[in-house]
């Protein structure tokens, strides 16, 4: 029985809980990133209405991933799921340039919004499959993060389609979920 | 090690039944003189519950020929029902009904099996606003829902009013393809005062129910209801889920004489919508953070009544008259 008594073992010693926030416009790409870190089937997404939530376990931790969607009816909820955030991720669709004004509007919003105060934020330039998309500097540069001096950031480069950048990002996250100073 | 013995003793028992199955088969076909697959059509009537009996009996089968018989093309249906009648040795003279009843077993599974391949096909095809088509479909959907109000221009704020996310809906699609816009469209031209009411409902559900000044002190104003257009394409999701998983068989064996078309499919999702506004109005959510679990609940409700083999989920639109002789 020597299997069983490691298991149990390893179901004793429980994972630091990690409440992550994935916000973002519509069709930024949330909802794909959050089945890609599940590792589920992303051939299927549909807008979301309300929200998702999706446990996954990574180096130690497990991330209860909340993804809210990113209509613009629905961002005032936004804040109902503020309270006790430790990483803050924010998606961008790096290929829809018309809207880079209106997402750095809201992501600058969030920045000052108290309960998220100290809050890591990874902001995920999303999208990079596509031959149109902006590269994560030029996005970094227009959203004037290097202003961010509050908190620690990171700006990835990553696609939700293809998995590239997305291990890089969550990596980070696991580096800095305590990072939040109080 | 307790895992890997009841594994096992699962194991042995499935073959055991399958033994046990196939003997008492045999008993069964020396008694009544019958085979399986004639004592399924006299003692079961047309339906789902013959039809997924036959389809059972069928794959199970140790005959190539029975068992894919459930994938041949449909020309090739009354060719194989003779084939099968050689096979088990009934005469169809003497039994004429026989012939037909499975017939029109293997042309709902058959038809089934296609329906899935259609239904995927236009779900795998992207929106496209350069197709001329795909426009020009999108901008039927708005005219069959405001048949009042023209739209100002392609890309608009004024597509928020029917339920899509931004000005340009093209990328509210996404995993259900032209399916979500099929779909819409279809409820929109062919069940409009429905669909309109629905969609009506959608932008303010509760509203009929509150004084106006206990509405405002509510401030109630905002996003209680639901994305008419998102909520489509969320439930055209669930019938397609539905549909792939095999739920469905049920519902189509019941209400399609023959094989299952598109329209049959168009006709669920339309039924859906309506149940699924009526649910949504039930279980009156505080707010559209519940879409999810309201949508789960409901989803899991549909299941449950399609377990009943007798269920057609829309029975106005039976049309099984023509099978009641059979």
């Amino acid at each position: 029985m020597g299997l069983l008594s490691i298991l149990r073992k390893l179901k004793s010693a429980p994972d630091q809980e990690v409440r992550i926030l994935l916000l973002g416009l519509d069709n930024a790409g949330k909802t794909t990133l959050l089945k890609q870190l599940a590792s589920e089937d992303i051939s299927h997404i549909t807008p979301t209405q309300g929200f998702n939530i999706k446990s996954v376990q990574s180096q130690g931790f497990k991330l209860n991933v909340w993804d809210i969607g990113g209509q613009r009816k629905i961002r005032p909820y936004w804040r109902n799921y503020f309270e006790n955030t430790d990483v803050l991720i924010y998606v961008i669709d790096s290929a829809d340039r018309k809207r880079f004004e209106e997402t750095g509007q809201e992501l600058a919003e969030l920045l000052e919004e108290e309960k998220l105060s100290c809050v890591p934020v990874l902001i995920f330039a999303n999208k990079q499959d596509l031959l149109t998309a902006a590269p994560a500097s030029e996005i970094a540069e227009g959203l004037n993060l290097h202003t961010i001096r509050d908190r620690v950031w990171q700006i990835q480069s990553c696609s939700a389609l293809t998995g590239e950048g997305i291990q890089d990002g969550m990596n980070w996250v696991c580096k800095n979920v305590n990072a939040k100073k109080k | 090690m307790k895992h890997f013995l009841r594994m096992l003793i699962q194991v042995c028992l499935y073959f055991y039944c399958k033994f046990l199955w196939r003997c008492l088969k045999f008993v069964m076909r020396k008694l009544t003189g019958r085979c399986e697959l004639q004592r399924i059509c006299y003692n079961t009537k047309p339906g789902a519950s013959r039809t997924m009996k036959i389809e059972t009996s069928l794959r199970a089968s140790k005959s190539k020929l029975l068992q894919t018989s459930v994938s041949v093309h449909p020309d090739a249906i009354e060719k194989t029902i003779e084939d099968i009648m050689e096979l088990k040795n009934i005469n169809p003279d003497i039994n004429p009904q026989l012939g037909i009843s499975l017939q029109a077993c293997l042309l709902q599974i058959v038809g089934y099996r296609n329906l899935i391949a259609d239904v995927e096909k236009l779900r795998r095809e992207p929106y496209d606003s350069e197709n001329p088509q795909h426009e020009e479909m999108l901008l039927k959907l708005w005219t069959f829902l405001k048949p009042n109000t023209p739209l100002e221009s392609r890309i608009s704020k004024q597509w928020c009013e029917i339920g899509f996310q931004g000005d340009d809906p093209k990328t509210d699609f996404r995993g259900m393809g032209l399916l979500g816009l099929y779909n819409l469209q279809y409820f929109a031209e062919r069940d409009a005062t429905a669909a309109q009411q629905v969609l009506s409902d959608s932008l303010h559900p509760k509203c009929s129910k509150f004084s106006k000044t206990e509405w405002e002190k509510k401030r109630m104003d905002k996003a209680i209801g639901y994305s008419f257009a998102i909520v489509g394409i969320n439930i055209t999701d669930l019938a397609y889920n539905l549909l792939v998983s095999g739920a469905l068989k049920t519902h189509f064996y019941n209400i399609a004489p023959e094989a299952p078309t598109l329209c049959h499919f168009q006709q669920t999702f339309c039924y859906l919508m309506h149940e699924f506004h009526k649910f949504w109005i039930e279980e009156d959510p505080m707010d559209i953070m519940e879409f999810n679990r309201v949508r789960e609940k409901f989803r899991k409700r549909i299941i449950k009544q399609l377990q009943n083999p007798d269920m057609a989920l829309c029975p106005h639109f039976a049309a099984s008259e023509g099978l009641i002789n059979m």
